[in-house]
């Protein structure tokens, strides 16, 4: 075990190191400019309707026509660039094995080694939950460090950091869950990319066009990103159980699936 | 003898395709067994198969009398393979691919590995993304073999290196076989196949056509005899005898294929008015031609 943690960590390291980074970066920027946004002068922008929807769609709840601190506290979490920045960890962590190790035709020198495939995406999988966490702990410290001169009610407690990084953190299970599965499924890691970007593009298109199509909101609930809404924790400082189930669930049963059938297939190179 | 591989009727298809049919044969203990087949005949699926990569479409396939699918990973513990395709991490170095295989295997193989990379001729510290084709193929190979495996499987391990890299490989797995080591030695080549193994399968396009020692592939196979007349004979006369089979006259040089035995051609020959006669040895090239045709 201690040699395959070794041989994921030797490879996964840089990429992870510089996501985890840019988060914190990313974090720090927004926590940082945020606050220059509270205003009048800018709350005339939510009375466009497009606009509205949009910042809707982002904090998954509807936002009114004023803008609030707490709204405003809410977007660095939401902000496209913080969403890029954690799919892309869980992606291209997840794509790595089988896909990629298929499709680069080094899996062969990692299956003649004495471990079950069983054994290897434990591995796989145990990296991928720390980089995860350190990925929205560092972005936790980002946030933090940026908006040490916010003013008071844009500030976090302790409680509804931990919730928000907690629903995030779900979010990227989620995401890596449903990348696992298609990276099992598949020999060529572009594919299995291409597969991921389309399911998480298509989640928040469904999100988006849900606010404009009455038809749409019935299939909301099918997007991942649902169940993120960083704001209505801000409002209500509560556990989000269902969205935070509904994320682990579909993360876990993605990601077991995933294990059953990497250790049930074929392995081909050629 | 026991057999350390036992492949009972097994059949791999892929989709449509097949990959092999119905496949039989044992792999005793201690033997150097070759595995010959034109590309293409089946022989990278079947040690796929034995290696636990692909599960068989039918029949059984064992090692060291485990089940190849359901105990792969115990049956790898005592096995050292070099792929046909070798491929690896760019990043890798020997020195940090034998930490991190000792690592997976349980044990330290830094001082085997050492000793092997020199042998070798290769500088641990290198890295792959670095290394030459040739390079990578000592470095799987040193992969395969620092671990002492029971059962060694290589496919096409010779491709890419050159003759004394080749001498030095066959060196080692003949003394690993002198040591009681089983390798199974998968090749398109025939005259790394009779240097080294004693015993053949041979596949064809999927079905096996030969399970055999080379002996008797050997006592089988046609020699080639070379017959040159005295200038005082009538060629048109000569009566060519049903053991040899003419294919070639040249003036009064024949070239024939011996298909009788040798005592008999010498027993013809004494009474012939012949300048020389040559026997070669026996011609395994076209006897392989035929099954691979």
């Amino acid at each position: 075990m201690r040699g395959l943690i070794a041989k994921t960590l030797r490879e996964t390291r840089f990429t992870i190191i510089l996501l985890v980074l840019s988060l914190g970066a990313m974090e720090m920027l927004l926590a940082y400019i945020l606050p220059m946004f509270i205003g009048e002068e800018y709350g005339q922008w939510l009375k466009v309707k497009f606009i509205r929807q949009f910042v809707t769609v982002m904090l998954g709840t509807e936002v009114g026509q004023s803008i609030s601190p707490r709204m405003i506290a809410a977007i660095a979490w939401v902000h496209m660039m913080v969403l890029a920045i954690v799919f892309s960890q869980a992606i291209a962590f997840c794509t790595r094995v089988p896909a990629g190790e298929v499709d680069r035709g080094t899996v062969d020198c990692l299956l003649a080694l004495p471990v079950s495939r069983k054994k290897l995406y434990l591995c796989e999988s145990l990296v991928w939950l720390l980089a995860g966490m350190l990925t929205v702990l560092i972005g936790l410290a980002g946030n933090a460090i940026g908006g040490r001169g916010a003013p008071e009610e844009m500030k976090m407690t302790w409680r509804q950091s931990l919730i928000v990084i907690t629903n995030l953190y779900c979010l990227y299970l989620a995401v890596g869950g449903i990348t696992w599965l298609v990276s099992s499924l598949s020999d060529r890691r572009g594919r299995a990319v291409g597969v991921v970007l389309a399911i998480v593009l298509g989640s928040f298109f469904l999100n988006f066009i849900s606010q404009f199509w009455n038809p749409a909101k019935s299939l909301a609930f099918l997007g991942v990103l649902n169940y993120y809404r960083p704001l209505m924790i801000l409002r209500n400082g509560a556990w989000p159980v269902a969205d935070i189930s509904t994320l682990v669930g579909v993360g876990g049963v993605a990601w077991l699936f995933g294990g059953i059938i990497f250790a049930r297939r074929d392995i081909r190179t050629t | 003898m026991m057999s350390l591989i036992s492949v009972d009727n097994l059949t791999k298809r892929y989709g449509r395709r097949t990959g092999v049919v119905g496949l039989d044969f044992n792999v005793p203990a201690g033997a150097m067994f070759g595995f010959l087949g034109p590309n293409g005949a089946g022989k990278t699926t079947t040690i796929r198969v034995l290696l636990g990569f692909l599960r068989p479409t039918g029949g059984k396939a064992g090692v060291f009398g485990l089940n190849t699918w359901r105990d792969s990973a115990r049956i790898k513990a005592e096995v050292g393979y070099v792929p046909g395709d070798l491929r690896f991490y760019p990043w890798l170095t020997c020195k940090s691919a034998l930490k991190i295989f000792g690592q997976v295997r349980g044990r330290d193989l830094m001082p085997a590995g050492a000793e092997l990379s020199q042998d070798f001729d290769l500088d641990p510290d290198v890295r792959v993304r670095s290394m030459s084709r040739g390079m990578r193929q000592k470095l799987g190979l040193i992969l395969a073999l620092v671990h002492e495996p029971r059962l060694l499987v290589l496919d096409e391990p010779t491709a890419s290196l050159d003759p004394l890299m080749q001498k030095k490989l066959y060196d080692h797995l003949r003394s690993l076989v002198s040591a009681g080591h089983t390798v199974f030695f998968s090749s398109h080549t025939l005259s790394e196949v009779e240097q080294l193994c004693d015993h053949v399968v041979i596949l064809r396009e999927g079905k096996l056509v030969a399970d055999e020692t080379l002996e008797n592939l050997r006592a089988r196979a046609r020699r080639d005899v070379t017959i040159v007349w005295q200038d005082s004979v009538k060629l048109d006369a000569v009566t060519v005898p049903g053991f040899i089979d003419v294919y070639e006259r040249h003036n009064r040089q024949w070239s024939a294929s011996l298909t009788g035995s040798a005592t008999e051609l010498i027993r013809w020959g004494a009474q012939q008015p012949i300048e020389d006669l040559t026997i070669g040895q026996p011609d395994l090239a076209r006897l392989f031609e035929q099954y691979y045709e």
